[in-house]
């Protein structure tokens, strides 16, 4: 642990910050309901590659942050992302040989089980809505999860991360 | 670079808590905090401390949008410019003449007022504030603002612009704040029909050109068109203020109530800027140390009083 202690975290960091901003960013009325669950996918992605290092604190911690970013219940987004990371590491070793494809739909498990505890939370809270418009992150995620997983593993590349 | 990785193999014996029992933690952890959020209300203290970390990133996510518009108020047309400012001066020029009327109506209100020896009104005070082009969760009408604590904002606030009211403050924040749209479906507002001070309560319901209003019975005096301003009661908005105009009437003898709703005057979905109200004169807020962060455009209107 202690070699690693050098170790670089400010990919992690930085790719967790750009992924808490992109569940603000404004996009059109239409698009909104499309927005795949950045966080949960960055933080999925970095449990893959370091199971031993980023894991359930640093998730739950940035769906704290997520919580208050979007002003929502505090604990909601931290218990779901709390959730689909034990349930990625759980399988990291089967998850991480999988085909692009099959590790796509995978992913795309996890994201339901994400967003369905979105939804009870807001359910016991009192504003819950049931449409369609539930159901299209996941879609999003799974359009999503191939790219930032390409991406973010030629950054890993690029910065010379253990692999 | 190693081609074992040591620290990503496990490890022959597991240090600290199963991975099982960590989750089972931090998950109880999260409930106790979402029971302790909604129903308690006692984690303002932990909200504040990662509002003021959060609040970055919020700024960091608006900025396209300000420099967006910062650039085509930079790079727009000279002749352009002549002619916006041409009709804003028109429009200031007859919006004064407005207001001279106003100035006599308001001293013979006075006057009727002292008549009647009922407490005079005292005038509100505003100020603007910017709304972050920030999306909050999309299944409510919240927005972001970029006033908190240090512009003397408080809890319950109500919110305005050109057109009627916008909704209210329900957090606080040292550098910003969120509201709550009248459209939210959570929100009720205590409105009165200014034609006949009839009085009752617009509710939201997640549309931002609805509002319904479920409580008046099907003999109600109301017809389409009617105005609907704040009343005042519930001590939420200051009296007064437009809130919506009714769009459709629609009597169900076989019902109790009759189904009306109505449509928001204010600019719900477009607006980027709003007015803070501070009523008759209570709470002074420091306008002047507002100057140097707020933008030049909006710092002209930043302390005019109603």
């Amino acid at each position: 642990m202690s070699s690693r202690a050098r170790a670089n975290h400010w990919p992690v960091f930085l790719s967790l910050l750009v992924a808490l901003s992109l569940e603000v960013t404004p996009v059109p009325v239409e698009l909104t309901a499309w927005r795949p669950p950045w966080l949960a996918l960055v933080a999925i992605y970095w449990a893959l590659a370091y199971p031993r290092r980023y894991g359930l604190a640093l998730a739950w911690f940035a769906g704290l942050v997520l919580d208050v970013l979007k002003g929502g219940v505090l604990g909601q987004h931290a218990l779901a992302m709390t959730i689909a990371t034990w349930l990625t590491l759980h399988f990291h070793l089967r998850l991480r040989v999988f085909p692009v494809w099959q590790q796509t739909m995978a992913v795309g498990a996890v994201v339901i089980a994400h967003e369905f505890i979105v939804f009870w939370v807001d359910g016991v809270a009192g504003d819950a809505t049931l449409g369609w418009d539930r159901a299209t992150p996941v879609l999003a995620a799974l359009i999503a999860w191939p790219l930032l997983a390409g991406v973010l593993h030629h950054l890993r590349f690029r910065l010379h991360m253990p692999t | 670079m190693s081609p074992l990785n040591q620290t990503d193999n496990k490890p022959l014996f597991e240090r600290g808590p199963s991975l099982g029992t960590r989750m089972v933690l931090l998950a109880v952890l999260s409930v106790a905090m979402m029971f302790l959020d909604h129903r308690q209300g006692h984690m303002e203290n932990v909200r504040r401390a990662l509002s003021v970390a959060v609040y970055p990133i919020r700024v960091l996510v608006d900025m396209p949008s300000t420099l967006f518009g910062w650039t085509r108020e930079t790079v727009s047309e000279r002749n352009r410019l002549v002619a916006e400012n041409r009709s804003l001066r028109m429009e200031s020029l007859r919006q004064r003449a407005r207001l001279q009327q106003f100035a006599a109506l308001e001293a013979e209100n006075e006057r009727l007022r002292a008549l009647m020896s009922s407490p005079a009104k005292l005038a509100d005070r505003m100020q603007v504030a910017e709304i972050l082009e920030v999306d909050l969760d999309p299944y409510r009408h919240r927005i972001a603002l970029n006033r908190g604590e240090q512009a003397g904002v408080y809890l319950g606030q109500a919110l305005l612009d050109a057109d009627g009211i916008v909704g209210q403050i329900i957090r606080v924040s040292p550098l910003g704040s969120e509201a709550i749209l009248i459209s939210d479906p959570s929100h009720a507002t205590p409105v009165e029909l200014t034609r006949n001070n009839l009085r009752t309560v617009a509710l939201g319901v997640g549309d931002v050109s609805r509002m319904d209003l479920p409580f008046l019975p099907n003999s109600a005096d109301v017809r389409v068109g009617d105005m609907l301003v704040s009343s005042g009661l519930g001590d939420a908005f200051p009296h007064g203020y437009p809130v919506a105009r009714v769009s459709r009437v629609e009597r169900r003898p076989g019902e109790p109530f009759a189904r009306i709703e109505a449509e928001p005057t204010a600019a719900l979905n477009q607006s980027r800027q709003v007015l803070l109200v501070w009523k008759g004169g209570e709470a002074e807020p420091a306008a002047a140390e507002q100057l140097p962060e707020a933008p030049p455009d909006t710092t002209t209107a930043a302390d005019e009083t109603q």
